[in-house]
């Protein structure tokens, strides 16, 4: 059946596209391989792969003209890099959709990327890095009736892999813009939304009543005046337990999930307040708990770090249950000053914590039920700390200098799994300094410490990375885990690199080691394997 | 304009939601009779395990769970798999997790249907869905099993068994119940329950956890016939002579010299909590078509 569509589509998009011949429509695509070897190295764990290299590679086309768009993606994993999930395997095009606007309504069928709200009830997106794709294919209409005011509706199914999972997906979302809806002119400026998504999947389990229709709500609301903007959304999910025979972990609590933003700015002076508190709150596409069915996402509340040591230990949503509250105050120090110097200074405070709510999340079934209170902070287990600076100065024109001081708690137990590793509480200071030799050609050093007991113990890090500019850039870096209480495991992880760019294509190739570990984005994160070997990365675009 | 209002309502109103009341078990009495006839539709569900999985032993209750809910329709077989979780703790750290459930075809099953590779606890429900569809979590065993259930029965097993002293003689017949045609095997196979061992359960060292349907050998996986044209009310009978000993001392080696990480602790098998489990599956397609299982010492 799946076959069959996409070489429906297929046949259709390859009429389109010589057609497109005649009517000069246009075509686009990008085109990225991933391509790494892989050799056993026993001190750091690394497996050897029976293949010995092993590939991904992914090829966007689309086509527009006009009103209409259509397009599709090919997919290539033969097999998949290690840090992906084994289910990705062979080749396939599971990407492919039409669409057409006309008189204000949106048509698209096929597959969809789509969100409701900040993605508390539905989020359906894909990021390579991740291995997550949890596109839609389906239906989709997004219509503007009046000024001001936008609707969407979407039906369809859940990618996982290269299937879909069994639940179907419903969804509504209204967005009213009431200055524009109702012609107002004023400084404050407010947007309300309503989002509704429902799953059907048929019940026949025999031994527990599960609910057919699985609905999810949440409404929302943005405030915006001159610098000040404030955004806020609850979201309630309706009884939806897991399948199974056995009672254990079966839940028919409702669950429940709350963020709240204020923001101010203003030239040189930037505060961001926020909290969210997520209650049993995870969506998927099918009633098993497996992260490929997730369609829904709760944003991660601390700061994302890019820098290799802040990121050593990333907090994730416990989308079953946390509170979280954060700060982050921007302040630029103005030219000229004793502090600002020739160019000024940029300074990032941030503060974040999360624990976990009172007595765990709620909890309802034939022996037990548990509603945790609204917030509480006192006495609860920690789950993740985060406070850190970050000083960016330009010192001259050629010198240009990043400090960041950390202190992170992290624990160990909840966010990567259950043992006793107790909560790892780590120190980190990082410098990054730019200079530029002369025209096109820039040297950048960082270098990372972190200090810790727990865990992997301490760690160092150094970067030398050179770029001449527009073509080419060469890097080499190590990572050294000095402080391991295993002797044995006091390991350097050194990893080269180098890169060429021209035009719309880049080429990278780099030999290395890579440490297992837990890598996030967007505070959705997978367990990566231990690696040792080459890599090759190719990008286009057209 | 009316017709994009009235689609847009209409996917409003099937946008809908159940609000299910307690209680939320249902009572099923002892076991759900599905089937009278004398040889109904079995399952094997095949639990790929380890015992420092923390996520493993809630598999195995579901597994206990189904076959509570359809009693010997049900057939477990566990299967300790992969270095990371069923690998022997080191001597250093004896007495804790120094047994080592491994064996050759447990290996071998797992690097073919790959079921560890995306991580424990993943089990396959008479392997069906292969080669795209069958890992499943526990969650998604139940939905499987009661389709299986309600498909047809090509094949009636019988086990018997004759034990003395360490030597077995075991008999399976096969008896073929529809016309039919294709490439199938016989599996033979013997698993052990009640082994009291340590097992990681949630963030708990279980020092004492039951260890049930282990997989312990292979006897026997060869054509069921040599013909592809199978008649009704045909009997084929196959007799399989094996040493315990034997086989125990098999995987003691397999511990000791292949397996990663071994060392060796594979031993100390108790006969009388043996099973024998056989099984028909499909060549074409790895579908187990049906199974039986019988102690060995009965």
């Amino acid at each position: 059946m799946f076959k069959k569509i996409t070489y429906t589509f297929i046949v259709s998009f390859l009429a389109i596209n010589s057609l497109a011949q005649n009517n000069s429509g246009e075509i686009h695509g990008d085109f990225d391989l991933n391509m790494q070897s892989y050799q056993e190295d026993e001190i750091i764990g690394a497996k050897a792969a029976d293949e010995i290299i092993l590939n991904n590679a992914y090829l966007n086309i689309n086509y527009t003209k006009g009103d209409f768009a259509a397009g599709l993606r090919y997919e290539s994993y033969l097999n998949a890099l290690m840090d992906f999930d084994d289910n990705y395997k062979g080749n396939g095009i599971p990407f492919r959709y039409a669409a057409y606007t006309i008189d204000g309504l949106e048509v698209t069928v096929g597959n969809y990327y789509e969100q409701v709200g900040s993605g508390l009830i539905f989020r359906s997106y894909e990021n390579k890095g991740l291995g997550a794709d949890n596109a839609m294919d389906g239906i989709r209409l997004k219509y503007s009736p009046l000024k001001g005011l936008y609707l969407k509706s979407f039906i369809g199914k859940s990618r996982t892999y290269f299937t879909y999972a069994e639940g179907i997906i419903r969804g509504a979302d209204g967005e009213i813009n009431i200055n524009e809806a109702l012609n107002i002119e004023s400084k404050t400026r407010i947007i309300v939304g309503q989002g509704l998504v429902s799953r059907f999947q048929a019940d026949n389990n025999p031994k527990f009543k599960l609910p057919q229709n699985v609905a999810a709500y949440s409404t929302r609301l943005n405030i915006i005046n001159g610098g000040w903007n404030y955004s806020g959304e609850y979201a309630i999910k309706l009884n939806d337990p897991i399948s199974g025979a056995a009672p254990e972990g079966k839940n028919w609590a409702n669950g429940n999930a709350l963020m709240s933003s204020l923001t101010y700015s203003k030239r040189g002076f930037g505060i961001v307040a926020e909290m969210h508190r997520v209650d049993h709150m995870q969506f998927r596409s099918d009633r098993a708990p497996e992260k490929q069915y997730i369609i829904n996402y709760i944003p991660t509340l601390t700061k994302q770090h890019t820098y290799s040591l802040l990121a050593l230990y990333p907090s994730a949503t416990q989308t079953e249950g946390e509170f979280g509250a954060q700060i982050d105050v921007f302040y630029k120090i103005k030219k000229g000053s004793l502090l600002g110097g020739k160019y000024g200074t940029k300074m990032i405070f941030n503060f974040s914590r999360i624990n976990a709510l009172n007595g765990g999340n709620s909890f309802l079934n034939d022996d037990k039920e548990h509603n945790p209170m609204f917030i509480s902070i006192e006495g609860e287990e920690l789950y993740y700390k985060d406070i850190n600076l970050e000083i960016y100065k330009k010192i001259n024109k050629k010198i240009r200098v990043t400090g960041v001081i950390a202190k992170q708690s992290y624990n160990k137990d909840v966010l990567e799994k259950p043992g006793n590793y107790g909560i790892v509480e780590s120190t980190i200071a990082i410098a990054d300094i730019s200079y530029k030799i002369k025209k096109g050609h820039t040297v950048r050093i960082e270098l990372q410490e972190l200090l810790a007991d727990g865990g992997e113990g301490s760690w160092s890090m150094g970067l030398a990375e050179y770029t001449i500019s527009p073509h080419w850039f060469f890097a080499v870096q190590d990572m050294y885990n000095w402080g391991n209480h295993d002797v044995n495991k006091q390991l350097h992880y050194v990893n080269v690199n180098c890169g060429f760019l021209k035009g719309a294509n880049r080429i990278a190739i780099g030999y290395g080691k890579k440490r297992a570990g837990i890598f996030c984005v967007g505070g959705v994160c997978k367990e990566v394997p231990s690696s040792n070997g080459f890599s090759l990365a190719i990008s286009s675009s057209f | 304009m009316k017709n994009i209002i009235t689609l847009f309502s209409f996917i409003l109103i099937i946008t809908s939601c159940d609000v299910v009341e307690g209680p939320y078990e249902i009572d099923t009495g002892n076991v759900i009779p599905t089937d009278t006839n004398t040889y109904v539709k079995k399952i094997l569900i095949e639990d790929f395990t380890g015992h420092t999985c923390q996520n493993c032993p809630s598999a195995a209750r579901e597994l206990e769970a189904i076959h509570d809910l359809y009693g010997d329709q049900i057939i477990g077989m566990a299967l300790h798999v992969s270095k990371t979780f069923a690998r022997p703790y080191p001597s250093s750290q004896a007495p804790n997790y120094q047994y080592d459930f491994r064996t050759k075809w447990g290996k071998e099953w797992d690097d073919l249907f790959g079921i560890s590779g995306i991580g424990l606890p993943g089990g396959m429900i008479n392997r069906i869905g292969y080669p795209n569809e069958h890992r499943l979590g526990k969650d998604e065993w139940l939905a499987r099993v009661i389709s299986e259930l309600e498909k047809e029965v090509d094949f009636g097993i019988s086990i018997t068994t004759n034990m003395t002293e360490n030597e077995a003689v075991i008999t399976i017949n096969t008896e073929i119940l529809n016309n039919i045609n294709g490439d199938y095997n016989l599996v033979v196979c013997l698993s052990e329950s009640n082994i009291i061992n340590w097992q990681k359960d949630g963030a708990e060292d279980v020092e004492d956890y039951e260890h049930n349907h282990a997989l312990r050998s292979l006897l026997s996986d060869e054509n069921l016939s040599t013909s592809s044209n199978y008649t009704n009310a045909d009997n084929i009978e196959q007799t399989i002579s094996v040493n315990l000993n034997t086989l125990e001392q098999f995987n003691i080696n397999y511990s000791q010299n292949t397996a990663e990480l071994g060392n060796g602790n594979a031993g100390g098998w108790n006969v009388s909590n043996m099973s024998v489990i056989a099984y028909i599956y499909d060549n074409t397609n790895q579908e187990i078509l049906q199974v039986e299982e019988a102690h060995l010492n009965n």
